[in-house]
């Protein structure tokens, strides 16, 4: 296809979702027959584009200098656009169900489009200054839906996320002008575009910039210490937390990652150096601490966006082992978290839909009335824990054995992590699922007589997703096979 | 042909979902034979593979290079023949034992479920098969032990749920550093490292393997990680707890087994660190479970106990790494399998027909339930060592097998500590009978009057405690084919 | 095309006609004569932009007779054709913000006397700009702080005159440094055009004398002008100064009046001193420091306001930080992303000023946090501009403040020593800025039932199409920096 269309559809949510909110709507129906078709149109076009993928660049706008804003779709594009855009629509389908008890729906739906747009910019990005541009529009488009219920939670919460975001992408800035300054070219190249020439005796520097971006970028994938932002912008639709701080937003930052170490400063130079080793002791730690934090947290959601940052941590772990072996097992792990993480945030917020139940305790009894949910809450549950059989296991498998693969003796110490986190991610969230099904003895099921499992629109998503972590965890053949394929830069 | 391996772990399964979400089966009798035949049809199904297909099959991949592989080899074929035993025997026993609990069908549906899993377990032909299973047994026997869903039982099966998961995720630590450096993932007699490759990287095989040891051995209540045990195996049903503790700890026995002798080999490990803290270990819990069993006044408890330390009389025989005592252990695999079973039958009988758990109540019980008793009593013989019972078979070869290894101090001190704490297992299962049968002055006779449980109680109790007998009287047919076992391994 | 070259000159005696003429006449009048001389220069240093960049050349205006070096010049290239058309239309678009305030800001009496110290402002900026004499050069300094100094007090109440005050006092103590300098050159060179001191200044450092005289020199003309554009720590007048004044005289001086005296100081860096000498002195170091403190401390004191005008002036402080900081960088990369950030910077504030004031009138007239709650929600099209603003500050792609943040950085990389504090200075003044201007805007859109009344967009056209204009203004700036960045590059190479 033209490259044309690798802006269109970044163009397409942007102003569908502004005609949404700016257009008098007679009937709500209307609307949202509208979103979703806007939203699958735009979809349906990323995954023309997927397959028969336009090989040159779309330049929009020359920035400054050799500074452009440019799109092009390349192997690591692909499976982030790949997978938001698989996910955006049965995400949308489901928060037309869920915003039916929230106020404000229009400026809701125009933000949740909106970030479609954006999030398909940062992965269709050409280069660094766009994606650094998608990047800061990610965070400005996100706020009003973290802010959405206006509640003095909900404020305090997005300020946090605004401080926090736009704090750490000052921070990736530095490393942009690095690339900008220091590189061959500042398009995203796999094996990095660092001129060697410039790196001769300042690599301290180098290494240096390079650890500052990655926290910088960090911040979205909510690396320890800067994670406090996501469990406390939880207090967002579920929709929200579940699309953007499971998947779109959080995963930009890993996606951002990726790109710089792997794209941009290059293992060849980054491996074996202290920078390499420092970020791994900090991501191990993240995976073992956000699942500590979760298991010590009784707020459903916020549960489970600790459970995110240990999840992101995982990736990011793929990423800082730095080979393509590594590369590849972030990438899964970015794709089959996605899945299921999507899955247990939307039971959640199916729970609070139904129910109005925000904490862990009042759950007691629910697997039974809420079948569906629960099944899908169980099976998600499991494939976070890493249960073989569901794909939560294959990105474990292949974490592991590209740590080993590795011969990083460190990285060893991060499998080891990664088990203990897997330990901890069964105790947070079977305990859920215990307490569902099994509540104790004395238990009055008239208390929750009225508990019921949500309408279709919720279901549809929910079985979706399960699907597709079956799926990937039983035949991962393929898809992996296109991820090797991207991580040698082959794809 | 080799597919018809599949049906007997596939088919409990399927079955078991069918159960769990079909109204139909609140109807006790439709339930009743719905469950028994799929538990008969499997349990054919199971010994027809155990006996006619020797092919693997694969099913499916899980990645490029990580099979679903179904083979039966010798051990998984005496695994699988134990588990399909027990489990139809004490499946008929429950029949009659659920009558007095709730959720019968929950209680069917996973039981036929664990069934399916447990011979996957033992069918399994590499080990991602097996760890696969291994992990499903563990989730899918968590409803087993929380059946009555008192705080108690949640509690043990929670605790039962991560001590599992602690231990399993540690042994998947090592899943991954046999997958690097190993040559295959699939079981084969003496590992499947290189020499060269496992010298180089001595330090840190050592301590995958203990950590394997440590991580399957939670399953097989191995000290330190032991205390799950006692809490869950008492608060299930009284048959779910004769299963879980006569049966599936046996998988972690069985992991155990695959890791030393099949994966990382023996020549390796024998007189490293790893042997020494592995027979330490062993031989603390051997010691610390017959000591707290005796102590224990709960019978369930004290039976679970008495478990802790019998498996670790097994692992005992798999540290010394020497034939005899291998051996030794896979006798004592089936004989423990049995006869803790119908220890646990017996309890359950007892708390079925009279409710008293506390064996201080069981002054008498001899005179109500003298068959019970009775089966009890020759179990109990047979856990003891006494001959001709299974047990003493078992320890014998375990004994020699310590004796002849050459394993500096465990060679004398390991059969010292089997010999204590097999007076002290006389000491903890004895005076029930005794007190059961004589219970002294100033006794209610009447209390136990015509409590003998029905038929289908003590039809199971009956064949198990035979079966206890037939294999000390004839082991002959089994140590051959451990003889050779063990010489492959070996 | 001759009739160009006299434009600037005319530029400069229109303005000052003007303020004679405006005494006069009545407010009104003066008013719409303001206007008058606004668009003429506007237009005349449009066509002097055009002239100077088709030609690519610089001119000399001689005033008078006399030639030089005795008589006055006037010197003229595309960046100080740029600079005064972008003066004119910032200053412009200021008074249009807050035309319909100022009627409640003033003694309406009082009118015509605001338009003349607005006309002799124009007028001083324009001869800071195009004056090719430093003597003349002083002299505009000093009717540009009076004039200052009127734009601050003219409301007429105790902040404003403390605030005058204050501002006359630092100005005169900055403007006394800056007469010394000029009158130690005069003494090593013995000339006051600039040109001519520029080659004097050559001999001297060839010769290698007067080193330390010379150092002198330097620190107390860059002092001087530093005091007089509040550089941190000579910052305190500022803050009462702008947050007190009204909305276009703080729009006015944040973005113009401490510019004219940062161009003049350019000027002279390169014109005077020659960017080699400066660049050698140590006087840059001190630039530099005084600059990263600036751009954080002026953000801390920023972020502790509770009064959203004293926020925006302190963020001002911050922002001529960032100037410095790159005179400090002695790279002229590093001059381009200063005079860039000028522009952006004067863009960007002036938009945060007029805007802030179109959501303090719909609060009551109140401008702490508390009362601005849900603002954005009475006053749309202010809160879009504030937002708009607010984003450019804190650097956001696509406005200005991204371009000059991105500037900057790249001058940094050049400078191996200065790299890393630049670049970390610059990411937690990025920081500090999201921290003040983002909280304002959740602010600003958390609505409350409110006791104030909203105003729709129609009710004052004026205001909106202002606001419009500043937007776009950020807008071209952030998006199509790069002719801008070309225009800055090539004038700073005819000026030396």
């Amino acid at each position: 296809m033209n490259e044309i269309y690798l802006f269109v559809v970044i163009l397409i949510p942007f102003i569908g979702g502004g005609l949404a909110a700016a257009l008098p709507w007679k009937k709500r129906t209307h609307m949202l027959v509208y979103l979703e078709g806007l939203v699958t149109l735009t979809s349906v076009l990323v995954w023309m584009l997927l397959l028969n993928r336009p090989d040159g660049v779309f330049t929009l706008l020359n920035f400054t200098g050799n500074l452009t804003i440019a799109f092009r779709l390349d192997g690591l594009g692909c499976v982030f656009a790949g997978l938001v855009s698989f996910l955006w629509p049965f995400a949308t389908l489901y928060s037309f169900e869920y915003m039916t008890k929230e106020k404000h729906e229009k400026v809701f739906f125009m933000f949740y489009t909106i970030t479609y747009g954006v999030t398909l910019g940062i992965a269709l990005s050409d280069n660094f200054l766009t994606m650094y541009c998608f990047y800061e529009l990610l965070t400005l488009v996100t706020v009003p839906l973290v802010m959405h219920t206006l509640t003095r939670e909900a404020i305090l919460a997005s300020r946090k996320y605004l401080y926090y975001s736009i704090g750490g992408a000052a921070f990736s800035f530095i490393g942009m002008i690095f690339i900008l300054v220091y590189g061959n070219t500042s398009e995203f190249i796999l094996g990095g575009v660092l001129n060697p020439e410039a790196l001769v005796g300042r690599e301290n520097i180098f290494l240096l910039i390079y650890v500052m971006s990655f926290f910088g970028f960090g911040v979205k994938a909510a690396i320890c210490p800067l994670n406090s932002w996501l469990p406390q912008a939880g207090v967002a639709p579920t929709p929200v937390t579940a699309l953007l701080h499971a998947v779109a937003v959080v995963k930009s930052g890993a996606f951002a990652i990726m790109r710089l170490t792997f794209y941009c400063f290059g293992t060849e130079f980054l491996r074996g150096t202290w920078a390499q080793y420092l970020l791994m002791g900090v991501v191990m730690f993240t995976i073992v601490y956000g699942c500590s934090m979760a298991l010590k947290e009784t707020h459903l959601k916020r549960r489970l966006a600790y459970s995110t940052i240990s999840n992101l941590s995982y990736i990011l772990f793929g990423v800082v082992i730095m080979t393509p072996l590594g590369l590849t097992a972030a990438l899964s792990h970015m794709l089959f978290h996605a899945f299921m993480k999507i899955a247990s945030f939307f039971c959640a917020g199916s729970i609070m839909h139904q129910t109005e139940c925000h904490y862990i305790y009042q759950l007691d009894g629910f697997g039974r009335k809420m079948p569906k949910v629960f099944a899908v809450f169980t099976i998600s549950s499991l494939a976070l824990m890493g249960v073989p059989g569901l794909c939560g296991f294959i990105s474990k498998w292949n974490l592991a054995s590209a740590a080993l693969e590795s011969q990083n003796v460190f990285a060893y110490i991060g499998v080891g992590a990664l088990l203990v986190s897997a330990l901890l991610t069964a105790m947070y969230m079977l305990n859920i699922v215990v307490r569902a099904y099994y509540p104790a003895a004395d238990f009055d099921y008239n208390k929750i007589k009225n508990v019921k499992d949500p309408n279709w629109m919720m279901i549809l998503p929910l079985f979706v997703f399960v699907a597709g972590i079956v799926i990937f965890g039983l035949h991962s053949a393929p898809v992996m096979e296109i991820l090797t394929a991207v991580a040698a830069g082959s794809f | 042909m080799e597919q018809i391996l599949l049906l007997p772990v596939v088919v409990p399964i399927l079955a078991g979902i069918v159960l769990l979400f079909k109204k139909e089966f609140q109807q006790r009798k439709a339930l009743l034979v719905f469950v028994g035949s799929v538990l008969v049809i499997c349990g054919g199904l199971a010994f027809y593979g155990i006996f006619a297909i020797e092919n693997g099959v694969t099913l499916f991949y899980l990645t490029k290079t990580l099979p679903i592989y179904f083979k039966l080899d010798m051990l998984g074929k005496f695994f699988a023949s134990v588990v399909t035993v027990v489990w139809i025997l004490a499946g008929f026993f429950s029949f009659e034992y659920m009558k007095h609990e709730k959720n019968e069908k929950r209680y069917f549906a996973f039981y036929l479920i664990v069934f399916g899993v447990l011979l996957g377990l033992d069918f399994s032909g590499n080990l991602i098969t097996m760890y696969l299973f291994y992990e499903f047994m563990t989730l899918t026997s968590m409803p087993l032990v929380l059946h009555n869903q008192s705080r108690e039982a949640i509690m043990a099966a929670l605790k039962y749920l991560f001590f599992s998961f602690a231990g399993a995720y540690m042994a998947l630590f090592g899943v991954y550093f046999i997958y690097r450096y190993g040559t295959t993932l699939t079981f084969q007699a003496g590992g499947v490292i290189e020499a060269s490759v496992l010298q180089q990287n001595s330090t840190l095989f050592l301590v995958v393997t203990m950590l394997m040891l440590v991580g399957f051995g939670v399953k097989a209540g191995m000290f330190p990680l032991h205390a799950w045990l006692p809490s869950a195996h008492p608060v299930a049903p009284g048959p779910a707890s004769a299963v879980l503790s006569g049966i599936i700890v046996k998988g972690g026995v069985l992991a155990v087994i695959r890791v030393v002798y099949q994966l990382i080999g023996v020549e390796f490990l024998r007189g490293s660190i790893v042997q020494t803290i592995w027979l330490v270990l062993t031989l603390v819990t051997v010691f610390m479970g017959s000591m707290l069993a005796f102590r224990e006044p709960v019978l369930k408890k004290r039976l679970a106990y008495s478990t802790v330390s019998q498996l670790s009389y097994i692992l005992f025989g798999l540290a010394i790494m020497q034939p005899q005592a291998l051996m030794g252990s896979l006798l004592h695999v089936a004989a423990h399998a049995f006869i803790k079973t119908a220890l646990f039958l017996t309890a359950s009988a007892i708390i079925y027909r009279t409710g008293a758990v506390r064996v201080e109540d069981l002054r008498g019980i001899g005179k109500g339930m003298p068959v019970t008793i009775w089966c009890y009593t020759i179990v109990s013989l047979g856990l003891i060592g006494i001959p001709p019972a299974s047990g003493f078979i078992s320890k014998w070869y375990l004994a020699t097998g310590a004796l002849q290894s050459g394993v500096s101090v465990f060679s004398w001190l390991g059969p010292v500590v089997l010999l204590v704490s097999a007076l002290l297992t006389a000491g903890y299962l004895l005076p029930i009978t005794m007190q059961g049968f004589f219970p002294g002055e100033e006794y209610d006779w009447k209390r136990f009057v015509g409590k003998e449980p029905s038929l289908l109680m003590l039809v199971p109790l009956l064949i198990l405690a035979a079966l206890t007998i037939v294999i000390g009287i004839l082991p002959n047919t089994l140590t051959n084919v451990f003889e050779t076992f063990a010489g492959q391994v070996m | 095309m001759e009739i160009i070259k006299n434009f600037p000159c005319l530029s400069i005696l229109m303005c000052m006609f003007a303020a004679i003429i405006s005494s006069a006449l009545n407010g009104k009048w003066a008013k719409w004569l303001n206007a008058f001389v606004l668009t003429a220069v506007g237009a005349m240093s449009l066509a002097v932009l055009y002239l100077t960049v088709s030609t690519g050349e610089s001119y000399i205006y001689v005033m008078g007779h006399f030639p030089a070096p005795f008589g006055n010049e006037i010197r003229f290239g595309s960046l100080e054709a740029g600079i005064a058309f972008f003066f004119c239309v910032i200053m412009m678009l200021s008074l249009n913000g807050g035309r319909k305030k100022l009627q409640f800001e003033i003694n309406p009496s009082k009118e015509n006397l605001y338009y003349i110290m607005v006309d002799l402002l124009l007028s001083s900026l324009l001869a800071l700009v195009y004056t090719n004499d430093l003597f003349t050069a002083y002299v505009f300094v000093e009717i540009n702080t009076i004039s200052a100094c009127g734009l601050i007090m003219i409301t007429e109440n105790g902040h404003t005159i403390e605030a005058a005050a204050r501002y006359m006092i630092m100005s005169l103590l900055g403007s006394g440094l800056f007469l010394i300098g000029i009158c130690l050159l005069y003494d090593l060179t013995g000339h006051l055009l600039m040109s001519n001191i520029r080659v004097g200044i050559d001999a001297i450092v060839t010769n290698g004398t007067y080193k330390a005289p010379l150092l002198v020199t330097i620190a107390l003309i860059v002092v001087g002008l530093a005091i007089k554009s509040a550089l941190f720590p000579f910052h305190a007048w500022l803050p009462n100064a702008y947050g007190y004044s009204t909305v276009s005289s703080a729009a006015i001086l944040s973005s113009l009046v401490s510019k004219g005296y940062i161009f003049l100081l350019i000027k002279i860096i390169y014109r005077v001193i020659g960017f080699d000498t400066f660049r050698d002195s140590k006087i840059i170091n001190v630039l530099f420091v005084f600059g990263l403190a600036g751009m954080i401390m002026g953000s801390l004191s920023a972020i502790r306001e509770n009064d959203i005008r004293r926020m925006i002036s302190f963020s001002s402080v911050a922002q001529i930080g960032y100037i410095y900081m790159g005179f400090g960088l002695g790279t002229t990369v590093g001059m381009i992303a200063s005079i860039f950030h000028i522009l952006s910077h004067a863009a960007t504030k002036s938009l945060l000023f007029v805007s802030g004031a179109g959501l303090t009138d719909v609060s009551g007239d109140r401008k702490e946090f508390i009362e601005l709650t849900g603002a954005a929600y009475r006053n749309i099209c202010a809160g879009l501009a504030f937002t708009v603003g607010s984003l450019a500050m804190v650097g956001i792609p696509v406005f200005s403040g991204f371009v000059s943040k991105l500037l900057f950085s790249q001058a940094a990389v050049q400078n191996a020593h200065k790299l890393l504090p630049t670049l970390i200075a610059l990411a937690i003044s990025t920081i500090l800025n999201t921290i003040y201007f983002m909280k304002t805007v959740i602010r600003i859109y958390t609505p409350v039932k409110s006791k104030y009344t909203s105003v729709s967009v129609k009710e004052n056209p004026l205001y909106v199409i202002t606001l419009l204009c500043f937007v776009v203004l950020n807008i071209v700036l952030g998006m199509w920096s790069q002719p801008i960045t070309d225009w800055i590059a090539q004038g700073l190479s005819v000026f030396a």
